[in-house]
């Protein structure tokens, strides 16, 4: 009973965060959503438009926009959850003056509205690109598409968490952030997949987590795609690991959080 | 009831850890308002943190039987790019409270007109202070932890603070820090000192006062 009531507690305290931070993180005005939707529409575009001028098609008989478009949201969301996430804390250092708002509940909260939105993001995407193209698109597997968003949403918010705890102890964790991430948009297979690729490079580049993700919304999205390469396993085996590690990491660092 | 067992906190400081609370114990019955009176730095503000829950001491119990408020003071509790409004809303959200009755209530206490509906960072620290008083008086709580606020605003609107305590007094309870042995006698019916992270718990403001007189001036 007590437990039921403490977890409500906390559905509230977390629907409160994610409201909160829905201003926050747009802005006062309800045209701050466009925003994440235009940030995305021009990354796509503007690889379409290297893809085009470097006469270069989408691999395995996919097409193009919707190639780059599968690619870069889910990558997208993965590494706007991490940026979020590890910076909960600091930007909200007055909210852990209330004692029923914790750490764990901004990391929620902040990894609940990224996942929204960038889903929201992908469907208007797809969305346009269906009405330009004046076709309906047709979907492989939808069950595979959002477990690939669900995937990249956890990803990000596990190592967010890891990166967050850190912040508490030294800046070295900001400031390492960037630059690790960073390869990663090389890697994860936004503008290739994996079947594409020479399998000595294959070989390495599975070992990123973030491409298996890529994979797996791809294998949902295209019936001509058949992601042989990419396991849920390994993805959950990274998701397991730094999700303990960041909860390990946020126990040994609670006590010095300083709330001013 | 609240209820300190073996509270210790030590902060980490360039010049080695500094430690703030030293073995504190105390009860805090309910209604009845403590004042608790130490220096500029003898740690009031974390141990008022500590009772409230907003930080976690290095070892030690708080037992807390009753709706605490979070500490009300100047700094904390608001996010500077939501309005007055946007943070009374959230506050009431997460103490499941009415949040229009929490509004309306607030905005009334507060009285900082048009304020109300600007962002947190253009208000000067009373205000702030209004609104984080006006915010407490519109939830109830059983122990209300106030953190020098008192001596905010002009007369009118202290005025205002001490008949709503006074309103409050059958059901609930004050515990608040202040180098002021003022403050305190305006609101307590107790008072503890804060020495060398220690508390020491008077029946009597007055006898505290005299100690508190006396250390200063050893």
């Amino acid at each position: 009973m007590i437990l039921v009531r403490g977890f409500l507690a906390q559905l509230n305290v977390v629907q409160a965060l994610i409201l909160r931070e829905t201003r926050t993180r747009f802005g006062a005005h309800q045209l701050g959503y466009l925003w994440a939707i235009f940030e995305a529409a021009i990354m796509i575009v503007t690889f379409y438009v290297l893809f085009k001028m470097a006469n270069r098609t989408a691999p395995d008989g996919m097409e193009l926009i919707t190639f780059l478009t599968t690619g870069m949201l889910p990558y997208q969301l993965f590494s706007s959850t991490v940026n979020r996430v590890s910076q909960s804390i600091d930007g909200n250092k007055a909210l852990l003056f209330y004692p029923q708002v914790n750490p764990l509940d901004l990391t929620i909260a902040r990894t609940v509205l990224e996942a929204a939105t960038y889903a929201l993001v992908f469907i208007i995407i797809i969305a346009c690109v269906a009405l330009l193209e004046q076709r309906v698109p047709a979907v492989d597997e939808v069950v595979l598409v959002i477990m690939g968003f669900g995937l990249a949403a956890l990803l990000g918010a596990v190592l967010g968490q890891v990166f967050c705890a850190i912040s508490v102890l030294s800046k070295l964790g900001e400031r390492l952030r960037r630059p690790l991430l960073r390869p990663l948009f090389w890697c994860s297979g936004l503008f290739y997949t994996a079947n594409s690729l020479p399998s000595e490079a294959r070989e390495v580049l599975l070992y990123n987590p973030v491409l298996h993700v890529i994979e797996i919304v791809r294998a949902g999205w295209f019936l001509s795609y058949e992601a042989v390469h990419a396991r849920v396993g390994y993805v959950g085996m990274w998701i397991l690991l730094l999700g303990l590690l960041g909860l390990l990491l946020e126990r040994v660092v609670r006590r010095r959080i300083e709330v001013t | 009831m609240i209820e300190l067992r073996d509270i210790y906190k030590t902060y980490a400081t360039s010049s080695g850890p500094n430690c703030v609370l030293d073995g504190v114990n105390v009860t805090f019955p309910d209604r009845t308002s403590v004042g608790i009176l130490g220096r500029n730095g003898s740690g009031k503000s974390t141990l008022l943190r500590i009772i409230g829950g907003a930080e976690l001491p290095d070892s030690g119990d708080v037992i807390r039987r009753g709706r605490v408020s979070w500490p009300i003071g100047f700094a904390g509790g608001f996010n500077g790019s939501l309005t007055g409004e946007e943070n009374c809303r959230f506050v009431a959200r997460i103490y499941g409270q009415d949040i229009d009755y929490v509004v309306a209530e607030t905005m009334e206490f507060a009285d900082i007109g048009n304020y109300f509906t600007m962002p947190v960072r253009t208000y000067s620290s009373g205000m702030r202070a209004r609104l984080a008083f006006g915010l407490s008086m519109a939830i109830d709580f059983d122990f209300y932890l106030v953190d020098e606020v008192t001596a905010v605003g002009d007369k009118p609107f202290q005025e205002k603070c001490r008949a709503a305590f006074a309103e409050r007094q059958q059901r609930s309870s004050v515990i608040i820090v202040s180098h002021h042995i003022k403050t305190i006698r305006q609101y307590c019916d107790r008072c503890a000192l804060l020495v060398d992270g220690q508390l020491h718990m008077y029946d009597d403001v007055e006898a505290a006062d005299e100690e508190y007189q006396h250390r200063m001036a050893a």
